[in-house]
């Protein structure tokens, strides 16, 4: 179906994407899931400086049509959140992997990442 | 059958189109043992006659309830319904409709949602309106629920001047949950602010106030918001005679932070209890999680102004277990009701109504105190007052004798109360009226 | 349209106030409940009132109008002279708090439903307080949590197919279940093997449309008992789609143990533009006594006020709605036992004719008969770039109602669903044209897929922007 799947990130079941750089992840949702959601209008408040652990809910994202639970892919703290993104959600819509990132976790346990999907992975998951 | 079109014919030309060559071949996937072999064993087919001749008759073993002016209504209020408000709810545009889902098919219910809304918004002076839940008690138990969530806390405080059923059904909605509720006592017939201040404490997510409360009393909610907000404690005002927004306080004046009201003094009957029609509303703060169907206004692709059902992904078909609330389904044509009913009666006739319930009342507790058969404690209240009748059966039933619903015997609810009586005087009544229920009790 | 608030001039009033003779009292309002801000309502006559309302009234669209064929809400005629009987004065102005004797007719008309409903549906008990289907359903799980408690066994678990409808789980939820999602199989019934495995002695039940809101009966039903009963565990049956069972299968022979139905859907009386309705919970033995408080009873002295010794408390204030009970007593007395066995076998017919018709434009979810309503899919017109969004809002130019999109949904089977419910009360000619409609819209989606996205045309407004709408909320006016 030609959705965006860069080489670079890892991806989770849940259409989470990753970007490690050194101990520090940010953390986005995929092309397919913008797709899937339609206009995104609502991003719940995200709490810097929360402890989190992989598999826990870090927001919802709210559409017209449908609510999702963005899980985070990995354990850690949230260091960083993108305002830009809570203020405005289509961004999401726009640039997913870019200007759509919605947060940055200190990443506690580094072997945690290798579980995760590769692009290959992914992109096998979700073959329409 | 006259409600079923399809003759057998039709229906054997229907089976040989499906490919079948009786109707029960379409039920095979369904195991014998489970499929009827006789008849139900009902009454009927009534042909149209007989079944009206057999519903008015049950209908006469009630009192004649047109006649019976009713002196109580602890919930249930009956005032005067212009009749417009039945010619327009019996258009069948509007009773035989669905949800509006199709909002391109169905602007009159999104409309008319949307012009109630407003109503009530300028009514309670809040800006989030929800024009419809079953009824003001799951309202309540729906706006606890609401500031359970908002909070994260898992007690309240709630007058003990609610409702009782009103409080009863926060009880089961509340059960699971197991929250903490810690009922409030009253003091002169209002809520108790002393103790209510004693007991607000930093695990407390809402208090629960009804005003004008069970017994009428017009509470102080200012003041109540006031101490609470200092403790970061949400305010629900409940509203069960929400005719009394025609001339007190709004919410809103008040900061309030979530109303739960009863609009079933907004033109509906009485019906033996239901359907009425709740409603919630709230600070726009709060609207992620307040439940129920809210409309809003939009535009088409060409520009022309419409409603849609909006912010639904609050909502149980959206987010199933972790929607606002499992509601789906709500007293859509109540809120028809409620909108014709405000707009014909517009401000000067709403505040005149609430003024004539107000002087009503007030003139009726007087004429009984005067007769000296009557006994009570002086509060403010709206159109409901409590009256300690020495003689209370005799009272009850003269009064049933004579023609009125009688008031209610509040030992029931409340066992201090033994011997009160709560009643309600809307503008049914007439003054001669009024005159001769005292009369029945001059000594 | 403009709003009634646009068409306001000053001074005008659509009400006769009434005289106030009451010269001697003053309006004493204690000083903490004196409003200090005004409000506005509008002020129009009651002409401009009646003429608002009518024009209104034609911006919608009702059963009375044309073919409704919403799946799972039944949307069947709704007979004028139940109206007129549950309007009956003696029933209208009935005061909740009349003393007993003063409402035995009120009283009458909810005992004698709730027999009715017993024997139609195999169950020992009801209760008419719920006032939706999901209201119902909150009543029904709730019981089911007490009926544990009171073992002293509480259990933390719902079972709920992938296919329910949404306030299935928000139910659940509510009365403090943990949501356990069962799949459904191949045959678009519960996957046997799964439930086996996930049903355990912390699951307190299954909840269960039967037939399911993919129009299939689960043949594995009894089974389906069979796996809950044995781990103690209870049935719920959601009676959303009851209209299919009518005097063929009674829900308590199939092993359910409680129920909730749905009166405005299978029972005719009248949706409302979305209620009100009535949810009413019907148990058996067993959990009498955890109905909602108070349940109506009869004696040799009467109809009277029972509370039942375990009741899960109240659900609402007072009874229940107590009009829509009216009608639907009315209807079940004016079709019999005949009649209501003519109704469901009619609506099965119905909704597989209109299968028969269409599969070969719109490919049906499952390849099986159907009951009383069919769920086909616009899958493959996504290669013309047409969402079955687009087909339903196309559907309207032909001057139909849209059938329910989109639900149910649940992968691989039920994905761009369109779910098609043609009552009783639909003759063949309607539902020939529905099918001829559907016919040429599937051709314009292969030929002309803009006229479908740019649909509709011929309505009142166009396709309006639901972004917008939640973006900048204009909540009122």
């Amino acid at each position: 179906m030609g959705y965006k799947i860069p080489e670079e990130l890892k991806y989770t079941k849940n259409d989470e994407w990753l970007k490690v750089d050194g101990e520090i992840g940010t953390v986005g949702i995929t092309d397919y899931a913008q797709d899937k959601l339609g206009d995104i209008v609502y991003l719940e408040e995200i709490e810097k400086g929360k402890k989190i652990k992989a598999g826990e809910t870090l927001t919802t994202i709210e559409s017209v049509k449908a609510a999702s639970d963005i899980y985070s892919p990995v354990s850690g703290e949230i260091v960083e959140v993108n305002e830009d993104t809570i203020k405005d959600p289509s961004i999401i819509n726009k640039d997913p992997y870019g200007k759509g990132w919605i947060v940055k976790i200190k990443i506690e346990n580094p072997a945690e990442i290798d579980k995760l999907m590769t692009p290959k992975e992914y992109s096998e998951y979700r073959k329409e | 059958m006259r409600y079923i079109p399809n003759t057998e014919k039709q229906k054997e030309e229907m089976l040989k189109e499906i490919g079948v060559s009786s109707f029960t071949d379409l039920l095979k996937d369904i195991p014998d043992s489970v499929l009827l072999k006789t008849d139900l064993n009902i009454p009927g087919p009534i042909n149209e006659q007989k079944l009206t001749e057999r519903i008015y008759d049950i209908s006469k073993k009630n009192a004649d309830f047109f006649s019976i002016k009713p002196l109580v209504g602890a919930g249930a209020y009956r005032h005067f319904i212009p009749e417009v408000v039945k010619t327009i709810t019996a258009r069948e545009e509007f009773y035989t409709s669905y949800t509006p889902y199709q909002p391109e098919v169905s602007q009159g219910n999104l409309q008319s949602m949307f012009e109630y809304q407003t109503h009530i918004a300028k009514l309670t002076g809040m800006d989030v309106v929800v024009p419809s839940i079953y009824d003001g008690a799951s309202a309540t138990a729906e706006a606890v629920l609401m500031a359970m969530r908002l909070s994260k806390k898992n007690k309240i405080l709630v007058s003990s001047l609610l409702h009782p059923h009103y409080l009863e059904t926060v009880r089961t909605y509340t059960e699971p949950h197991k929250m903490e509720i810690i009922t409030i006592p009253y003091k002169n017939i209002l809520t108790d602010i002393e103790n209510f201040e004693k007991n607000l404490t930093d695990d407390v997510a809402a208090f629960v106030i009804q005003s004008p409360n069970f017994l009428g009393g017009i509470e102080n909610v200012s003041e109540f918001a006031r101490i609470a907000h200092q403790k970061n404690v949400l305010i629900i005002q409940v509203i069960a005679e929400s005719l009394s927004l025609g001339i007190l306080k709004s919410p809103g004046e008040a900061d309030v932070d979530i109303v739960a009201g009863e609009a079933q003094s907004f033109g509906m009957d009485l019906d033996f209890g239901g359907p009425y029609n709740g409603y919630l509303a709230s600070k726009m703060k709060y609207i992620r999680q307040i439940p129920g169907r809210i409309t809003g206004e939009t535009t088409d692709k060409n520009g022309n102004r419409g409603f849609v059902m909006t912010f639904r992904a609050r909502e149980q078909d959206i987010r199933r277990e972790k929607a606002t609330s499992n509601i789906c389904s709500n007293h859509a044509l109540n809120i028809v009701a409620g909108n014709v009913y405000l707009s014909l009666l517009g401000k000067r006739g709403l505040k005149s109504l609430a003024d004539l319930n107000f002087k009503s009342a007030h003139y009726l507790r007087k004429k009984l105190l005067d007769t000296k058969a009557f006994s009570g404690p002086d509060y403010p209240f709206f159109n409901e007052f409590i009256l300690k009748s020495d003689k209370k059966e005799e009272t009850i039933d003269l009064l049933m004798k004579k023609g009125f619903v009688p008031p209610l015997d509040l030992s029931k609810f409340y066992p201090e109360l033994e011997g009160y009586l709560l009643f309600a005087v809307t503008e049914i009544f007439t003054k001669k009226d009024l005159d001769f229920i005292a009369g029945l009790f001059s000594r | 349209m403009k709003l009634i608030y646009e068409k306001s001039v000053k001074g005008r009033i659509g009400f006769s106030i009434p005289e106030d003779s009451f010269d001697e009292i003053s309006v004493d309002i204690p000083e903490y409940a004196k409003p200090h801000k005004e409000y506005d309502l509008p002020e129009v006559s009651e002409p401009d009132v009646v003429r608002h309302f009518t024009k209104l009234s034609k911006l919608n669209y009702g059963v009375d109008d044309g073919l409704y064929p919403l799946g799972s809400c039944t949307m069947k005629y709704n007979p004028k002279i139940n109206e007129k009987l549950a309007n009956l004065d003696n029933f209208l102005y009935a005061h909740p708090f009349a003393p007993e004797r003063y409402v035995q007719g009120s009283l009458q008309i909810m005992f004698e439903l709730g027999e009715l409903l017993n024997e139609i549906t195999g169950m020992d008990k009801f209760s008419m307080m719920p006032a939706a289907g999901a209201h119902g359903e909150l009543t029904g799980v709730l019981m089911i949590r007490k009926y544990f408690e009171s073992k002293g066994k509480p259990r933390h678990k719902m079972i709920i197919p992938d296919s329910a409808h949404g306030t299935n789980p928000a139910s659940s939820a509510m009365a403090g279940f943990r949501v356990v999602e069962v799949k459904s199989n191949e045959r678009g019934g519960v996957d046997i093997s799964e439930l086996e495995k996930i049903m355990d002695e912390d699951t307190a039940g299954l909840m269960l449309t039967n037939p399911n809101t993919v129009g299939l009966f689960d043949e594995n039903i009894l089974k389906i008992a069979d796996i809950v009963h044995s781990k103690g565990g209870l049935l719920y049956y959601d009676g959303a789609n009851l209209n299919a069972l009518l005097g063929i299968v009674r829900p308590g022979d199939a092993g359910f143990d409680l129920l909730h139905l749905n009166l405005h859907k299978t029972f005719s009386t009248p949706h409302g533009g979305g209620g009100p309705g009535a949810g009413v919970v019907g148990a058996k033995k067993e959990l009498i006594e955890f109905l909602p408080s108070p349940i109506v009873c009869k004696n040799e002295k009467g109809y009277f006020f029972e509370f039942p010794k375990n009741s899960i408390g109240r659900v609402r204030a007072f009874y229940g709605n107590f009009s829509v009970l009216v009608k639907a007593y009315a209807w079940i007395l004016s079709m019999g036992p005949q009649g209501l066995r003519e109704a469901a076998e009619t609506s099965i017919i119905n909704a597989n004719y209109v299968l028969a018709k269409l599969k070969d434009y719109y490919k049906p979810a499952y390849d099986r008969t159907c009951m009383h309503e069919c769920v086909l899919t616009g899958r493959e017109y996504k290669k013309y770039g047409v969402r079955t969004l687009d087909i339903s809002k196309r559907l309207m130019d032909y001057g139909f109602h849209p059938p329910t999109i989109y639900f149910p949904h649940f992968e691989p089977y039920a994905e761009e669903t369109i779910m098609i419910e043609p009552p009783e009360s639909e003759s063949k000619e309607t539902l020939d044209s529905f099918i001829e409609a559907m016919i040429k819209i599937s051709k314009e989606a292969r030929t002309k897929p803009e006229l479908l996205k740019e649909a509709p045309h011929s309505t009142p407004v166009g396709r309006l922007d639901e972004v917008k709408a939640v973006k900048n909320p204009k909540l009122h006016y």
